[in-house]
């Protein structure tokens, strides 16, 4: 069964979190849409953990309204429509990993058959073991299958590949491929940019409980100036290259310009235009994470405004 | 098969395969029964020392499950975040608690009725069937003031704080109700006032012949109050941290 309704599969309206003095989360606003495949994307304690727990009706909002398939998110998550791992989440210990599996599957209004789960987490061969007595990779594709147990139209997943080799990583995005295949709506939280970059059709940065950008993978590396040129030229001054269409950084030495620019392509013509040639000429995509870090970093000095006046310092 | 059913049986499973659990819910009330239970000829609270001892460690074997089998593993749980994947499942909310009473007295059955097994069979102790019935139901459903006092005490304390926190509950309950030895004196008006010792006399009196005290019974029916209140103040201050 897939979402049914015309509206998002999830809404956050102006959603706060306070901690004291601290904003965890700080009026954000989102919509997340059916079969969509989105990525959380933020640093440590941006408050993609906080907002999750409170998606999932662990935790309350101060403040600002959340809808999961047009009901409060209790609700949702007691009808068996989301299936979620958390971080935060842990297993029963002194049962096997079958045993564990078959009563959360048991739990669901719809499961899945076991085998099925077991196949798609890569956990067969680990049936019998017993859960307490599983490595930290292991852990974690248990902790996968649970989430995946029953037939659900969302899945929620806290940073999913931590503590996985390269490997499992790769055969976990395989089997979460094939998961949202049949029409599952997709939302996980993760710090590695390569995984969003790859697995995801839209992210969501968040820095200090706000959202920062939403777009596809592409749209927010453009947004940060994200293309790299490079090339070779002689007698050609920095003011004059720091002038041209696109520029968002300038480095020479000697004869050899590095450039980012939001815009190569305008970049380059006005450069040819204005009668250079540039030799050795090289563009590429800069990666996500340049533009990840150039997004947050651009966030954190409007907030941390740089003191306009230094008190001596005395000796 | 319902979820919270379901949820009981996989506790039932873990429990049998714990080897300390057993130990402290069959094992000891055993073997003590077998050591002391046929010791003196004397008389505790009306009834000869091998009845009075084969209750004493009925209530022993199905207080310590319910205690000590649950305070230190909730709190371990609610840290490890196992409470918290059961909430992200359709389960009801009280189900947790629930399966986690239902596995205690499923389990402090067979202890239960070894020691009255033991308390015929080797103690020599005759009651007719209705009594039997009635001192098992006794021990048995006092478990579930122990299961109570042990979701007060996991929901609330991390497992390295739970752990001598409710041995000293259990402990204090164990000796002032008089599980070990008869009390006299002062402590035996103060077991009176005990979970335990209430326990015990409704027993004894129970196989004495005697009517059972109102007060008794109103006693225990008051601690289950106060534990199970204490359990949901506990639960509830930790509404968003399981």
């Amino acid at each position: 069964m897939s979402h049914t309704g015309t509206g998002p599969v999830v809404s956050f309206e102006n959603v706060s979190k306070h901690y004291g003095s601290l904003r965890a989360v700080d009026g954000l606003s989102l919509d997340l849409r059916a079969g969509e495949t989105v990525a959380l994307l933020g640093p440590n304690g941006a408050g993609k953990s906080t907002s999750l727990d409170m998606l999932l009706a662990l935790r309350k909002p101060t403040s600002g309204k959340i809808r999961m398939f047009g009901s409060d998110p209790y609700h949702a998550v007691k009808s068996g429509r989301v299936g979620a791992m958390l971080q935060s989440g842990g297993l029963m210990p002194e049962v096997t990993v079958l045993e564990l599996v078959t009563l959360v599957a048991g739990l669901q209004p719809r499961p899945v058959p076991i085998a099925t789960t077991m196949r798609r987490a890569g956990i067969e061969s680990i049936a019998d073991q017993r859960v307490d007595r599983l490595s930290g990779g292991q852990t974690q594709r248990v902790r996968f299958a649970l989430a995946i147990a029953g037939e659900c139209d969302l899945v929620v997943l806290d940073e999913p590949t931590t503590a996985m080799d390269v490997e499992t990583r790769r055969r976990f995005w395989a089997s979460m491929k094939e998961e949202v295949a049949e029409g599952k709506t997709l939302l996980f939280a993760t710090h590695y940019l390569e995984e969003a970059d790859q697995a995801a059709d839209r992210i969501l940065v968040i820095n200090r409980g706000r959202l920062l950008a939403d777009g596809t993978p592409a749209e927010i590396k453009a947004r940060a100036g994200a293309k790299h040129m490079s090339f070779r030229l002689d007698n050609v001054n920095e003011p004059f290259l720091l002038a041209l269409p696109g520029i968002v950084s300038v480095d020479m030495r000697g004869d050899v310009v590095q450039i980012q620019s939001s815009d190569s392509d305008a970049t380059l013509y006005a450069l040819i235009d204005a009668g250079y040639r540039p030799r050795e000429l090289e563009v590429g995509s800069l990666g996500l994470e340049q533009a990840f870090l150039a997004i947050t970093a651009e966030d954190d000095r409007a907030s941390d405004p740089v003191p306009t006046s230094v008190q001596p310092q005395e000796a | 098969m319902n979820g919270t059913m379901l949820l009981a049986r996989t506790e039932i499973i873990r429990l049998r395969r714990n080897r300390r659990y057993m130990m402290t819910t069959l094992a000891i009330p055993i073997v003590l029964y077998l050591a002391i239970g046929k010791s003196t000829k004397t008389t505790v609270y009306g009834v000869d020392f091998a009845a009075y001892y084969m209750i004493a460690m009925a209530t022993f074997g199905s207080f310590s499950g319910a205690l000590m089998g649950n305070a230190i593993r909730i709190s371990q749980e609610r840290k490890d975040g196992w409470i918290r994947q059961l909430r992200l499942t359709p389960l009801p909310p009280n189900s947790y608690v629930i399966g986690k009473l239902a596995a205690a007295m499923a389990i402090t059955v067979p202890s239960v009725i070894i020691v009255l097994l033991l308390g015929r069979f080797y103690g020599g102790v005759h009651l007719p069937a209705g009594e039997w019935i009635a001192i098992a139901a006794v021990v048995w459903l006092g478990a579930i003031l122990f299961t109570a006092l042990a979701v007060a005490i996991g929901y609330r304390y991390q497992p390295d704080q739970a752990q001598p926190i409710a041995m000293l509950v259990y402990f204090l309950f164990l000796i002032l109700g008089g599980i070990f030895f008869p009390l006299g004196g002062v402590l035996k008006s103060i077991a009176a006032w005990t979970p335990t010792g209430e326990a015990i006399k409704i027993a004894t009196d129970v196989v004495a012949g005697v009517s059972v005290s109102a007060w008794l019974v109103v006693g225990m029916i008051a601690w289950l109050a106060i534990f199970s209140g204490l359990a949901w103040l506990s639960v509830r201050a930790t509404a968003e941290t399981v």
